[in-house]
């Protein structure tokens, strides 16, 4: 953890950032009730968002001075601290899974847990990498059927059934 | 006495009662374990199944899960980095290093061990000390709680990452995202921007979700190519000498969580940061440099959660006042087969506490034989290639945040959640204050306005009071030394100290 990598790229743009949105939910928390009353609804929130913009403030300043300030090197070096986990580009395959995920989502009602899932652990399991098509499927298909039991089953949870299915069916019934 | 013995034995010579402590242990231990699945979750959904149950049986089962839950968790922050359950948090920082060592059978050997000595310390306070506990308890004033609070988020931020001011942004952002919905006294919509579906509140188990497993995920995208640690678990029963060698910690941290855990409100998540907090501190010789791998910085934070269960009972059992999100759910289950916990409780039916004290300790002892039977199995989870495991996590976490309301929304915020803690934790933001933020929320809130009310609303008297109330000021003198401690100035003084002792 040398000082001049310690700051990841962009990180003055992200300071800025989170201290427009301190400043925005500040503004939001004034809203609900104002000045009125130090015990009003709106005056927790108030004290919250102040906080932020307070700590956003000594963010930004200890950001733009990182790298010629002594003591952000000692900083860093503080036992217990998180392993330097920044890089330098966002790999393609991170966005890729968020779209992935997004797309699971949106297709959980519609088309059903079970279909919709699989056919997500299988793109998933494609996309990081495995390439054995069948290992892929049979590995899938297994996990599924297993989470499946467990949720209706021990937690009855009551999973998606498909809305799309559902109306096919009284579509062909009626 | 010898009464109390018999209630205590009674759900040790009932086989139903014993068969019903192994399976809710058992299923504990995995629902703490797996991300997304929450012991408050579990334990709700069981009330729906339990209530026409005889009390008894209900009370075992939960007893037990609740036991294998705060245990469970730490499973899964030692060999996958995500805790399982907040409780946890703190055992990832040193539990994480250590599987990355191979050393993970060691570590959950350990872990198994140091939680059931935990967990007795906690029974056993609950049995002894309960009266005297809830009467300290009792001295509590809102303004006390509010401070509770704040310093718990604190202590997190300090430790779960390296700038404090990151820390305590978190917190706070955490405590607006809580305060997102109706306020519960006034009913006035709070940042809901005029979205109807806003006002129903922001679900903090879909936000756990998204902040410590999507965005773990994600994070852990960026190091596909590396090939899962091989664990050593060959020995798993943890030999004898390096228990005795760090009794005396586990003693003194299970002190902190059965402390910590009889805190309305402050649960194991709490204890097993500030017990970690003392083990940095007091340890002097680590096994190895904390946040590298060092066994104190497992043992402090995984006795304490157990032993805070413990500690979680007395408040709820003798002043109906629950511990932690886990004891809140229990209150309702008894509540429901009739039983108000408070003070009556215990002078009316005292059969009832010595049962309850009877189950946890049943469930202990199970917790000791699957804790130390299962790992293998378990381990064979983070040697599955990652192409598998996370696909299969996302799946859990979109399937988690979706059973708790039966709600695709609730998935909405979990992947929100997500992508949000990813980009903080890129740019060195610790997660965990966000969550323990929304937890808080709503308890700080209520306390600062109560606080404020019996202050008349005059912000001088609301001020002065937190120096004239002896307890208050010793929690505010606490406070205040934790965020000193995190400046320069405080590292300058400590260093000037060691140089004077040095030369003298």
């Amino acid at each position: 953890m040398s000082p001049p990598s310690r700051r990841p790229p962009g990180e003055r743009v992200f300071a800025a950032l989170m201290l427009l949105l301190s400043a925005f939910l500040l503004w939001q928390a004034f809203g609900i009730s104002g000045l009125q009353s130090s015990t009003s609804a709106g005056a927790f929130p108030m004290a919250a968002a102040a906080t932020m913009l307070v700590c956003a403030m000594v963010i930004a300043v200890q950001a733009a001075g990182a790298r010629d300030d002594g003591s952000a090197a000692e900083h860093g070096a503080r036992p217990g601290g998180l392993p330097h986990e920044a890089q330098r580009t966002v790999p393609p395959v991170v966005p890729a899974t968020v779209g992935a995920v997004a797309a699971y989502m949106l297709a959980l009602e519609p088309l059903g847990f079970l279909p919709s899932s699989l056919v997500f652990l299988v793109g998933m399991t494609r996309l990081l990498g495995e390439r054995r098509l069948r290992r892929n499927l049979l590995v899938s298909v297994l996990a599924l059927g297993v989470i499946h039991l467990v949720f209706t089953t021990v937690f009855a949870v009551a999973l998606p059934g498909g809305a799309l299915w559902q109306g096919l069916g009284r579509g062909t019934g009626g | 006495m010898t009464e109390a013995l018999q209630h205590f034995l009674i759900s040790w010579t009932s086989p139903t009662l014993i068969a019903l402590a192994a399976a809710g242990t058992f299923a504990g231990i995995y629902i703490g374990a797996i991300p997304g699945l929450s012991v408050t979750m579990a334990v709700s959904i069981l009330i729906s199944f339990t209530f026409k149950w005889e009390v008894n049986e209900a009370l075992v089962l939960m007893a037990g899960i609740y036991l294998g839950g705060v245990y469970g968790g730490a499973r899964s922050a030692i060999l996958l980095n995500i805790p399982g359950a907040p409780a946890a948090v703190a055992t990832a920082l040193d539990g994480y290093p250590l599987a990355q060592r191979g050393e993970a059978g060691a570590a959950l050997g350990l872990t198994t061990v140091m939680s059931v000595i935990g967990g007795f310390v906690g029974i056993l306070a609950l049995a002894l000390a309960a009266p005297v506990v809830a009467e300290f308890a009792l001295r509590f004033s809102p303004r006390d709680y509010l401070m509770l609070a704040i310093w718990g988020i604190l202590l997190v931020g300090s430790l779960s990452g390296g700038s404090l001011a990151k820390g305590i942004f978190g917190g706070a952002l955490g405590v607006l995202v809580a305060s997102v919905g109706l306020d519960p006294l006034t009913a006035e919509p709070r940042l809901t921007f005029g979205s109807v579906q806003l006002t129903a509140g922001i679900s903090y188990i879909a936000a756990m979700i998204g902040l410590f497993g999507v965005a773990e995920i994600l994070m852990q995208l960026h190091r596909l190519d590396r090939a899962a640690v091989r664990q050593q678990v060959d020995r798993i029963i943890p030999p004898w000498p390096l228990v005795r060698r760090h009794l005396p910690l586990s003693l003194r941290t299970s002190a902190i969580g059965v402390g910590v855990g009889a805190l309305p409100g402050a649960g194991g998540d709490i204890a097993a940061l500030i017990a970690y907090d003392h083990a940095r501190r007091s340890v002097k010789s680590p096994s190895r440099p904390f946040g590298q791998g060092a066994y104190e910085g497992v043992i402090a934070p995984e006795t304490a959660n157990n032993a805070a269960v413990g500690g979680a009972y007395v408040p709820m059992m003798t002043l109906g006042i629950p511990g932690d999100a886990v004891t809140a759910v229990i209150i309702g289950a008894m509540s429901i087969h009739g039983l108000k916990p408070g003070p009556m409780l215990m002078i009316e039916t005292p059969h009832l506490f010595w049962f309850t004290v009877g189950s946890l300790a049943l469930a202990n002892v199970f917790l000791l034989v699957f804790g130390l039977s299962g790992i293998r199995v378990f381990t064979r989870v983070v040697q599955t290639p990652k192409p598998i495991l996370l696909p299969l996590i996302l799946v859990l976490s979109v399937v988690g945040a979706y059973a708790i309301h039966h709600r695709v929304t609730d998935v909405y915020w979990m992947l929100g959640f997500g992508v949000l803690g990813y980009v903080l934790r890129r740019h060195g933001y610790p997660v965990a204050p966000i969550i323990l933020g929304m937890i808080l929320g709503p308890l700080m809130d209520r306390s600062y306005r109560q606080a404020m009310l019996s202050a008349q609303e005059d912000p001088l008297i609301f001020a002065s009071e937190f120096l004239t109330s002896p307890l208050s000021a010793l929690i505010l003198a606490a406070l205040v030394f934790t965020v000193l401690r995190q400046t320069g100035w405080y590292r300058r003084l400590l260093a000037r100290r060691r140089g004077r002792s040095a030369s003298g």
